[in-house]
């Protein structure tokens, strides 16, 4: 049996700000990271992977030096890793991202399990899970907060929905996509890192998944951005000053005015 | 291969890209910027920083649809046991903004098991065609039978425009929906406007974070497809005397069991923060979760419910249900107390609807500040403890 | 006019009248002063009448320091902006500091590189230039609560884990600004100003002169906050640093930053036995020379934690608590991801020498861990104040008891022993975490009852005299403020606590300033 768990790298911070003289745009990044919605997807594989015997990978779509956070979900238990990386990939959108890492799971043999997290923190889409469980063709469901049970050919797991749960069995090979606090992500041991740093690793491009040019990076990509821009603001704020009590009492008018009735 | 390209004729070397550039792939030489293909990820996000236009990317289509032979804008109205939720009719009207600018028609797509009954108000709030889909497989919101009758219809009408509501079913079947026909799909727009010359769909929505707003279009292939989150979109006044045409549509093909619902568990709704007038809201500005208490104080106080950034949430000092934003609930207090917030685009995208925000912030540049009414630059805790102690006084407490 | 920077004590300025001590105090007035001028209006004032004062940051502190004892409070955290940057001629960047700007916020904008540069001269604005271009930087204090001041911080020279390497908040001020309760000001650069002796000579910037006798004690070879830094022939700076708000009022703070080091990472090691635990602690302390902390919870405080984890909403987010019953905190501070690799094999294999096994780690490489195990490091303070707030409403009078005590390292294993056989037999619950690098541990005692809470302190001020008899500190970081002036006198005796009012009194000639801090007042009995 096979699980795969899907991770994508992402700015640590996702601070943007306006540069005050030039009016330009400037990112505060200072670290790549895991996307942290991944990181309760590893730890569900690692658990699942221990409880069914199965053999865990991580898989990634992303520049070289992503081959970094492969290992270091490595270091936390999954025993293999691979990263899809090619200039040819670049501005990839869901679909060809999708599409991309669909080759990917093929190359390992297929899975019987594919795990993602909910969605990414840069992006904010979680529309990976389900188009890639479209391209394998398994059914897939979104935000799962709760494995009940498991086993090699069915799960019964509880999705949220608006206003409340549902439990599913769901029959496998099926994706998941889950929920922030499904599980505590664990932090790798020493010994988990030593591991990492030794752990099965594959990297392949373009032309070894043998992906259509058509399907991959911007040319596979419907959608694209055309325009980024930092809004408007709206007029000016009235600026309140004064020691804590002189504020207090001001903001206490406002909030009588807004209530609609008078002191008391 | 697609790629970025540099105009070095307009270019004027001002460095402006340099520093938007979150791969680090731009760097100036000889006065001018140039990029580094290997490292350039293709965002786009220096499109946007260039005041020349000396930026752009030259991209080589796959596939192309046949584009003019797409007519019409669709939303996918979903029900939950017969009743059409609100986001379908905000989007109908949206949808019927856009086709009268187009000069096209406009479609809802009701799928259930016994929803007939609902058609009419879909036409009342500006559909002109109902899809009408009744099965007993159509009966919970399961992605596959749903996807099978949607990308059906798809691909026999030919759809210019397909709009999804963001809830958690629209989030999970609209991508589904779109890998299976192989279109592209933007969530979560808070802003959808269109040519009405080309039928282009210009889907604005945060990005990078929560802080920029992207507009994005799919040019080539159709149908465009979105999803935009409850209550984004004004809701339609139903214009009864509305007449349009209930089209039924054959049950799923096949049985689709791969995924079956046991059981659903409602949690009776809780007092919401969508429904608050007065919401204190806590930002990572606060300084520590003990702080969370003098917040949780105020909003008691004043009657109100406690609100909170998704960086709050992410750290664990409140959960979920309190968020604000994008990826949380959006709000329509009549009055915002905003402490210690920043107010990343993510954020302000969720209040929109308040009609008064006072923002408490150490920071002067945060953003929050430009689209507050009254501004604190100062100590949120500092100013919340006065606040406290000041109103328990005069209530005697 | 001015005089209303001077407001009655009223409901709304309650909080005012307490600190993280969770003592309250009492008052007549409080000012929030903004600058230098409106602080020299309100201190002409209180000098006039022979007002006390009690100075105050964030009232974040543990020793009532900043609890008022009557009189007037001067709150200094509307004077919170930074000043300006420079840069010596080695290409080390110092800060300066108004004495209200709050430590997270200024590590914030030093690692963002983002100040508010209104009103910074040339020379700011040069060092700010080369400041963004230069690597990284970091101001190493880092005392748990980080929303304290930097007056604060100053004023009791405060810890934190790093000072294991970086030593505590004196080592990296360069440069203090000074009011005296009569307005007048002492600027005192690092370097410039030394004692001959016990004798020590200042003067102010309007040329008055300061004749000023060192108290002859010698201080603890530990890590130490306890009372006046005094030593031969030191630099007068040293002096002004941790004087618990009791010589004057700081009102500029210039501090050194350092380059971060290219990896700092974190690895929890949990043991079955606390001994095999201070084992590893002496063989990492010994064999391992990039570490940043070394840091110790005992099984008490781990119980604890599995406790409010189970239990709590608010800890829900702690990491599952492994069942070994001691843990070490290692900080890693290395130049490099290889080299910290290297560090932490090594780390796992002293693990194994000492009887432990490195699968019982947890390792921190990423800003989501680190802020995993900062929030596991700061939540047993955090338990303890739970618990005790609410024995509090059972019975006023229990309050938090927490130790400070440091020994020279090699009392480490003895004083442990101590600790543990002492706790066990007056059968109280309690739970020991802290600095075991400097062997440094905080004691804190749960009183379950007011009865328990006498016989702790009791307890405490044996141990007073245990330690210093050890040649250790009675308050190793806090400060001794008004909590542990006791200990102070059993530390240092009657005649130094005497000379040290002496010292106080040269600056502070009507004492005036921080009544109750250090030493009781005089004409109050001991």
């Amino acid at each position: 049996m096979r699980i795969a768990v899907c991770i994508k790298q992402v700015p640590s911070t996702n601070e943007v700000r306006m540069d005050p003289v030039t009016h330009t745009i400037v990112r505060d990044a200072r670290q790549s990271v895991t996307n942290p919605f991944d990181s309760y997807a590893i730890e569900l594989a690692v658990q699942l992977g221990q409880k069914l015997n199965a053999e865990t990978w991580g898989i990634s779509m992303g520049i070289p030096a992503t081959e970094r956070l492969l290992r270091d979900a490595c270091a936390r238990g999954l025993d293999k890793a691979m990263l899809l990386t090619d200039r040819a990939f670049a501005g990839a959108d869901t679909l060809a991202t999708a599409y991309t890492l669909s080759l990917g799971i093929g190359y390992m043999g297929g899975a019987d399990l594919v795990l993602c997290g909910r969605m990414a923190v840069d992006g904010d889409t979680a529309q990976i899970g389900p188009e890639l469980a479209e391209h394998l063709g398994i059914p897939h469901v979104t935000d799962v907060c709760e494995v009940i049970e498991a086993t090699p050919t069915k799960l019964v797991v509880r999705r949220l929905i608006e206003g409340g749960t549902q439990r599913l069995t769901v029959r496998l090979p099926a994706l998941l996509t889950v929920a922030k606090d499904i599980n505590q992500p664990r932090m790798p041991s020493i010994a988990g890192v030593r591991y990492g740093l030794e752990a099965p690793f594959v990297a392949l491009g373009a032309a070894e998944l043998g992906a259509d040019p058509a399907h991959i990076g911007l040319a596979g990509s419907p959608t694209q951005v055309v325009r980024t821009y930092v809004p408007e603001r709206g007029g000016e704020a009235i600026a309140l000053e004064g020691d804590a009590a002189t504020l207090a009492e001001r903001l206490l008018e406002i909030i009588e005015e807004v209530s609609g009735h008078g002191r008391a | 291969m697609a790629e970025l390209k540099i105009n070095l004729d307009r270019c004027v070397g001002c460095g402006l890209c340099v520093s938007s550039c979150p791969a680090g792939a731009l760097s100036m030489a000889d006065k001018k910027a140039r990029v580094d293909p290997d490292t350039c990820v293709l965002c786009g996000l220096c499109l946007g920083s260039c005041r020349f236009g000396a930026i752009s990317i030259e991209k080589d289509h796959g596939g192309a649809a046949d584009r003019d032979s797409y007519r019409d804008i669709w939303v996918f109205c979903e029900q939950r046991s017969g009743a059409v939720l609100d986001v379908g009719l905000e989007l109908i009207a949206k949808a019927r903004e856009l086709a009268e600018r187009r000069g096209c028609r406009v479609a809802a797509l009701l799928l259930g098991r016994q929803v007939a009954h609902a058609a009419h108000s879909l036409i009342a709030a500006g559909a002109d065609t109902v899809y009408l889909c009744e099965d007993a497989q159509l009966g919970h919101n399961l992605e596959l039978p749903y996807a099978e009758v949607i990308t059906r219809l798809i691909r026999s009408h030919r759809p210019e425009i397909l709009l999804f509501g963001a809830t958690a079913f629209g989030r999970s079947l609209a991508p589904r929906v779109a890998a299976r026909v192989q279109t592209g799909l933007t969530a979560d727009c808070t802003e959808l406007d269109i040519d009405p010359d080309t039928g282009l769909l210009l889907q604005t929505r945060p990005a990078f974070g929560g802080n920029l707003m992207a507009t994005i279009h799919t040019q080539i292939f159709r149908p465009q497809m979105a999803t935009v989150r409850p209550g984004v979109l004004p809701a339609p006044t139903p214009d009864l005397t509305r007449t349009g045409e209930i089209v039924p549509v054959a049950p799923p093909e096949g049985l689709f069991d791969a995924v079956v619902l046991l059981e659903e568990v409602l949690t009776p709704p809780a007092a919401s923060i969508a429904d608050a007038e007065i919401i204190v809201a806590a930002g990572r500005g606060i300084d520590g979760h003990k702080n969370m208490a003098l917040v949780e104080e105020l909003a008691e106080l004043l009657g109100g419910a406690v609100g909170c950034s998704r960086a709050v949430v992410d750290i664990g000092w409140a959960e979920y249900r309190h968020q604000i934003g994008q990826t949380g609930l959006a709000v329509s207090p009549k009055l915002l107390i905003a402490c210690g917030i920043s107010g990343s685009i993510q954020f302000l995208a969720g209040i929109g609807g308040a009609q008064k925000v006072v923002a408490i912030n150490t920071d002067p540049e945060a953003p929050i500040f430009g689209v507050a009414d009254y501004k604190i630059v100062g100590d949120c805790v500092e100013v919340l403890s006065a606040l406290i102690a000041r109103i328990k006084a005069d209530r005697g407490l | 006019m001015p005089y209303t920077l001077i407001k009655p004590m009223t409901e709304e300025y309650q909080v005012y009248l307490r600190d993280e001590s969770r003592t309250i105090g009492r008052a007549e007035a409080i000012a929030f002063v903004r600058n230098e001028a409106e602080l020299a209006v309100v201190l002409a004032k209180a000098h006039a009448d022979g007002t006390p004062v009690t100075l105050q940051g964030a009232r974040t502190g543990l020793a009532a320091a900043a609890v008022p004892n009557g009189g007037l409070v001067i709150n200094l955290m509307r004077m919170d902006r930074v000043t300006g940057l420079r840069r010596d001629a080695e290409g080390r960047f110092y800060i300066r500091l108004q004495p209200g700007v709050i430590l997270s916020q200024l590590n914030k904008r030093i690692a963002d590189k983002r100040f508010d540069t209104t009103g910074w001269d040339d020379s700011a604005l040069a060092a700010y230039a080369a400041f963004k271009e230069a690597p990284e930087q970091f101001f190493t204090p880092d005392p748990t609560e980080s929303s304290c001041s930097i007056g604060g911080m100053v004023a009791c020279n405060a810890s934190g884990a790093r000072s294991y390497r970086y030593g505590p908040v004196r080592e990296h001020v360069s440069a203090l600004r000074l009011m005296l309760t009569d307005g007048q000001i002492l600027t005192i650069d690092r370097g410039q100003v030394f004692a001959r002796g016990r004798r020590l000579t200042l003067t102010t910037d309007q040329g008055r002169r300061l004749d000023i006798r060192l108290p002859d004690y010698t201080m603890p070879r530990t890590k130490n906050a306890s009372g006046y830094y005094v030593k031969d022939d030191m630099d007068a700076i040293d002096l002004i640093i941790g004087s618990d708000g009791t010589l004057g009022v700081i009102t500029q703070i210039e501090v050194a930053l350092q380059p971060l080091p290219g990896a700092i990472w974190g690895a929890a090691c949990f043991f079955e036995r606390e001994s095999q635990a201070i084992d590893f602690v002496i063989k990492v302390r010994q064999e391992l020379d990039q570490v940043g902390a070394l840091e110790f919870f005992d099984a008490r405080c781990l119980k604890l934690l599995r406790t409010a984890r189970a239990e709590n909403p608010a800890f829900g987010g702690l990491p599952a608590i492994p069942e070994q019953r001691t843990c070490i905190y290692v900080e890693l501070h290395c130049a490099d991801e290889q080299e910290a690799a290297r560090r932490l094999f090594g780390l796992g294999e002293m693990m194994t020498a000492c009887g432990g096994d490195e699968r019982d780690t947890w390792v921190c490489r990423t800003v989501f861990d680190r802020d995993k195990l900062i929030f596991f490091r700061h939540a047993a303070p955090e338990c303890v104040n739970m618990i005790i707030d609410q024995r509090k409403k059972r019975d006023p009078v229990i309050t938090k008891l927490g130790t400070d005590m440091a020994v020279p390292d090699r009392h480490l294993k003895e004083v442990m022993a101590m600790y543990h056989r002492d706790l066990e037999a007056l059968g109280l619950e309690y739970a020991i975490w802290g600095h075991v690098g400097n062997n440094h541990v905080h004691v804190n005692v749960l009183p379950r009852t007011a009865e328990e809470h006498g016989r702790t302190k009791a307890l405490y001020l044996e141990w007073a005299k245990t330690i210093s008899q050890l040649g250790g500190s009675v308050s190793a970081e806090h400060g001794v403020g008004k909590l542990k002036a006791g200990f102070l006198r059993v530390m240092y005796g009657d005649d130094a606590i005497s000379q040290m009012t002496a010292l106080k009194r040269a600056f502070d000639p009507k004492g005036l300033l921080g009544v109750g801090n250090l030493f009781a007042p005089e004409g109050e009995g001991r």
